[in-house]
């Protein structure tokens, strides 16, 4: 017994070091919360945010040292998957805490719970990204999940923000459970024998015809489950609601960070574990993939709320994302992805900036609050312009790099009439991003500039110069993306 | 003085852009800075360009000037420029255009000047782009690229219905764009299953077309079908054309003449340059489908102009109907057809550019493109009315302007390949003097109102950007030769690309003809012409091989004349 005990330590000591980023972040999270909370007063709670910061740098560091490996029974692989998907997680959460500033500031909503939640859940993006079996994909999602919900109904003296939270948090619950209970089934026709992706796809390939039907159900649930985490069609319905509801900052994250975890272990999932029953999984998910570009795009067009609109067109970005996972060949499909949530990570960072500046002056919520920026705020509206475009996919901006390859790779694998679909519904997108555009040059202003604070000037021309650019660095981008390696 | 080579040919594309970045820094309120600044520019990029026309090799049909860069080498994107004869003339007409396209807004753009001058800077280098590349990641690039600046040139300096007009056309061009990406990566992926390269240079592109002829007969038409419809939405041909109009009469003088001269000449430049040498086969089997489509193009757009009861709209339909010509020109696959299709379309920049300027004059003046509200301007206006006629007779085909051999020499192509056709577009052209014939007798002749009476003739500026234009007009007209030598050799490798072995065909047809007269003349038999005229186009042509260029087609402007 005691012989037992020793040998699970050390397996745990020895594991340890793939998970240190992890480690580090719920450690510091804890303290922030006690007793770091005692050190500042209720009117310095917002020097937070530059520790924060300071632990998402020391984080992203740690995810760069981290070697290659796989530990705890084989739950969690460190991999070039993994690793770039941590950055992204951490990069989102980085741009988040550096928007909140200001807005947090003016609603007098500062506190250590917040930047502490942000902590918690990036830790569990960060077990999502390389979970390797199935139970530790749930746990994550649910470390992840748990937390968002929480700051999304952060404002908690606004309805709004209450019931985007309450709305997320029972339909989250309920897909949880589907969930689960799509991984029971997968275990049980595996002959009870494992969860791990890797032993799971060959047992899977073992199994008895008898039990077709158990195996479909189970991916088809699985699938399921993780369509609703990233907000694909018909999954979708918490989506617009929670964006409209959550502090502004918050509806960034989730619409980055969360999303870049969750097609990791969508990739992992679909690509390695049940890889070998594709013909399960492949229909029904082409069919989510196209409804989510087709009613983001052509929902997003009848929107009035700006937070409403990039909630339906990241359902329509997510749709595109999905061409990637549905791509044969699994290390091809997770560069793309990889790269395309980068780039719309950096657009979308932009124009989430841009309309939370507004929202500082108590506008920004509606598109119309965007007329005659162009005359008010000529250099923001030009960002705000080239974030726009770039997310309809016009070249040569960043946006139609990411879709480039994309759809490149979707061609290449004979999803010919998904990609057509994928570039006509990007036509509808043009159209309403055009319409913010339309906004901002050709309406008359009305009220005057204000100051935009340093941070969000930062961000917004750091993210505007990258994505002008680029498409001249694309051997760059391209030479990154084969960095996401798996096996 | 300049060498022509590559380097120049990418500063005289770049130029404008180059100028746009620097205007960006000149403060707001310097209206004559950006005025005089961007026309200067448009200058030094012109002048620059007419380097290559004199250095331009008319007896080789290679690329010329082409270098090509490593730029994404991973999936085998080179920043490849060149140009042939084709691409030279549309690139020549742009820089040429742009300068006018300039000098005719000092007046008429009367707020956010600088935004307006950088924007048509940008442009300009944009289209320049597309016809330098030969790179098909590139040319997507150009391609939408170009979309973005002339959104913002219509949609803020337009007209009331401007938002609708320039959405329009942003959306409608961007659809058949991305169906043309579609088609482009399907041909790149065949490309890399048959040679094991990815590649996206345009002369591998090219040489792709033996191996998707060998595709299933449904792989070649969706392909063929996707390139279509991406062209001819930009063309625009009949039923794709209903963004033109809009766009048109809601754009600036300036937007308009771009998108005439230019924008539309991308079209039918891609139907030159990826459709026909890509997808030979494809396109014959479609042959019939698209030749009716110009045909359609071609009298609908004279008919609905006949109607109109604007100037600006009259003119923008006429462009239909003569954008049906070119693609009728270049339909027939035979060197005249696509040579007096690509003269047209240089034709088409000249003339119509000439008549939207002239729109523009009174529309500056008056503040309205009524016809109804206009008439006898020609007593008061009398160097107006002058190059106004000038313009409408360009753009009608009358002898000794452009307008002419261009119709002439597609008509004798389309002659060749289908008759039928021909005269189809016989009765376009007939119509076609009607309508602007029309227009020009209500707007130019009959009683003045005394509003019109004030309005004052041409100024020295605005007969300085004409001057151009007619000066062209006439040259082509009188002297075709040297712009169709330009062609020669490109087309003539282009028509071998459509129908390998046509030019060997030819020579025996022609060989074999003369032995016949030879023969025929020693038997004194007569009845040789009933013989080869209905062969087709393999017989019928041999005979008028030689005097290509100055032979004008005489049936057709019998008719044309009589108005």
């Amino acid at each position: 017994m005691s012989g037992f005990a020793q040998g699970l330590l050390d397996a745990l000591l020895r594991d340890t070091h793939l998970i240190t980023p992890q480690l580090f972040l719920m450690v510091v999270a804890t303290l922030m919360l006690w007793p770091g909370d005692l050190f500042f007063n209720r009117t310095e709670k917002h020097r937070w945010a530059p520790i924060t910061l300071v632990v998402l740098a020391i984080t992203a560091m740690l995810i760069g040292r981290t070697p290659d490996g796989e530990g705890f029974s084989r739950m969690f692989r460190m991999d070039g998957l993994t690793r770039g998907f941590q950055m992204l997680c951490v990069l989102g959460a980085a741009v988040t805490v550096s928007l909140s500033v200001k807005l947090l500031n003016s609603l007098k909503q500062q506190t250590v719970e917040y930047y502490a939640l942000i902590l918690f859940s990036l830790a569990g993006m960060l077990f999502l990204c390389g979970a390797s079996d199935l139970i530790s994909v749930y746990f994550s999602l649910e470390l992840m999940a748990i937390c968002i919900y929480i700051l999304v109904a952060y404002l908690r003296d606004r309805a709004t923000s209450v019931e985007a939270g309450v709305k997320y948090f029972l339909l989250g619950a309920f897909s949880s459970g589907i969930l689960v209970y799509g991984i029971s089934l997968l275990y049980g026709a595996s002959g009870g024998a494992t969860t791990n992706l890797a032993d799971l796809n060959q047992a899977l390939a073992l199994t008895p015809t008898t039990s077709n039907l158990l195996v479909f159900s189970g991916v088809l649930m699985v699938l399921m489950g993780m369509a609703f985490k990233v907000a694909a069609v018909p999954f979708h319905m918490w989506s617009p609601d929670a964006y409209e509801g959550a502090p502004t900052p918050i509806t960034l994250f989730m619409a980055t960070a969360p999303k870049a975890a969750a097609l990791a272990a969508f990739l992992r999932v679909f690509g390695a574990g049940l890889h070998g029953v594709s013909g399960d999984w492949v229909m029904p998910l082409s069919y989510i993939a196209g409804a989510s570009m087709i009613l983001g795009n052509v929902t997003a067009v009848r929107q009035e709320s700006m937070k409403r609109l990039l909630a339906y067109s990241s359902i329509a970005h997510v749709g595109y994302m999905l061409l990637g996972v549905l791509s044969g060949d699994p290390k091809a499909g997770a560069q793309v992805v990889w790269l395309y949530m980068l780039i719309y990570l950096v657009m979308n960072t932009g124009a989430f900036a841009v309309v939370i500046y507004l929202q500082g002056k108590g506008e920004g919520e509606r598109i119309e609050d965007f007329r005659g920026l162009g005359r008010k705020h000529p250099v923001l509206a030009f960002a705000m312009m080239i974030f726009l475009l770039s997310l309809a996919g016009i070249p040569p901006l960043a946006g139609f790099f990411g879709k480039f390859f994309l759809f490149k790779l979707a061609i290449e694998q004979g999803f010919v009439t998904l990609t057509t679909i994928a570039l006509l519904t990007s036509v509808v997108g043009a159209y309403y991003y055009l319409g913010v555009v339309a906004q901002m040059y050709f309406r008359e202003p009305e009220g005057e500039a204000a100051p935009m604070g340093a941070s969000s000037v930062f961000i917004v021309s750091l993210a505007c110069a990258l994505v002008l650019v680029a498409t001249a660095f694309g051997p760059w981008l391209v030479d990154w993306a084969a960095k996401i390696t798996w096996v | 003085m300049f060498t022509a080579n590559t380097t120049l040919m990418l500063v005289a594309t770049f130029l404008p852009l180059l100028g746009a970045l620097v205007l960006l820094l000149v403060p707001k309120d310097q209206r004559r800075v950006f005025e005089i600044g961007s026309l200067l520019v448009m200058i030094a990029s012109f002048l620059l360009s007419a380097i290559f026309w004199f250095a331009y090799d008319r007896t080789s049909d290679a690329v010329q000037w082409a270098h090509a860069w490593n730029w994404i080498p991973a999936i085998g994107v080179k920043f490849s420029v060149g140009m042939d004869g084709i691409s030279l003339l549309l690139w020549l007409l742009t820089t040429f255009i742009g300068p006018i396209a300039i000098a005719c807004s000092f007046s008429s753009i009367t707020e956010r000047h600088k935004e307006y001058y950088i924007w048509m800077l940008v442009l300009q280098t944009a289209m320049l782009g597309v016809f330098i590349t030969q790179d098909m990641f590139l040319f997507y690039l150009f391609w939408e690229v170009m979309l973005v600046p002339m959104y913002f040139l219509i949609a803020i300096w337009g007209g009331p219905q401007k938002l609708y007009a320039a959405i329009k056309l942003f959306l409608y061009t961007l659809a058949g764009g991305v169906l043309m990406l579609v088609a482009i990566l399907a041909i790149y992926f065949l490309q890399h299953q048959a040679t094991g390269a990815y590649d996206f240079s345009l002369a591998s592109f090219q040489a792709m077309a033996p191996i998707i002829a060998q595709q299933s007969k449904t792989y070649q038409i969706l392909l063929a079908l996707a390139f279509f419809i991406g062209f001819a939405i930009k063309v625009p041909m009949f039923p794709f054309h209903t963004w033109l109009p809009d766009a048109h009469v809601q754009a600036p003088t300036a937007g308009s003449v771009i998108l005439a001269a230019i924008l539309l000449k991308m079209g039918t430049y891609g139907f030159v340059r990826f459709l026909l040498p890509i997808l030979p086969d494809a396109t014959k089997m479609l042959l019939k489908p698209f030749l009716i489509l110009s045909l359609i193009g071609i009298i609908y757009g004279a008919l609905v102009a006949m109607i109109q009861k604007d100037m600006k709209k009259l003119v923008a339909y006429s462009s239909v109907s003569h954008l049906g010509i070119c693609m009728l020109g270049l339909f027939a696959l035979n060197p005249y057809g696509i040579k007096g299709g690509m003269l047209q379309m240089i034709n088409h920049g000249i003339s119509t550019s000439g008549l939207f300027l002239a729109v523009g004059v009174v529309y500056e003046r008056r503040h309205t493109r009524m016809i109804a509200d206009f008439g006898g301007l020609s007593k008061n206006m009398p160097i107006y009315a002058t190059i106004f006629m000038i313009m409408t007779m360009s753009s009608l085909g009358l002898p000794l302007l452009n307008g002419f051999i261009g119709e002439g020499v597609v008509l004798m192509g389309a002659f060749q390949a289908f008759p039928w056709a021909a005269v189809v577009a016989t009765l376009g052209i007939i119509l076609g003097a009607a309508y602007l014939l029309w227009m020009y007798q209500r707007v130019m002749f009959g009683s003045i109102t005394p509003v019109n009476e004030k309005m004052a003739d041409l100024n020295l500026r605005e007969v300085l950007y004409f001057a151009p234009l007619v000066v062209v007009a006439f040259w082509i007209g009188m002297y075709p030769k040297p712009v169709m030598d330009v062609m020669d050799a490109p087309v003539k490798k282009l028509v071998e690309q459509i129908t390998p072995g046509f030019h060997a065909a030819q020579a025996l047809a022609a060989q074999q003809a003369a032995a016949a007269k030879v023969g025929m003349q020693g038997m004194a038999a007569p009845a040789h012409h009933e013989e080869s005229a209905p062969a087709g186009h393999e017989a019928a042509p041999a005979g008028h091989e030689a005097p290509v260029h100055e032979t004008p087609a005489p049936e057709t402007h019998g008719h044309g004349g009589g108005h």
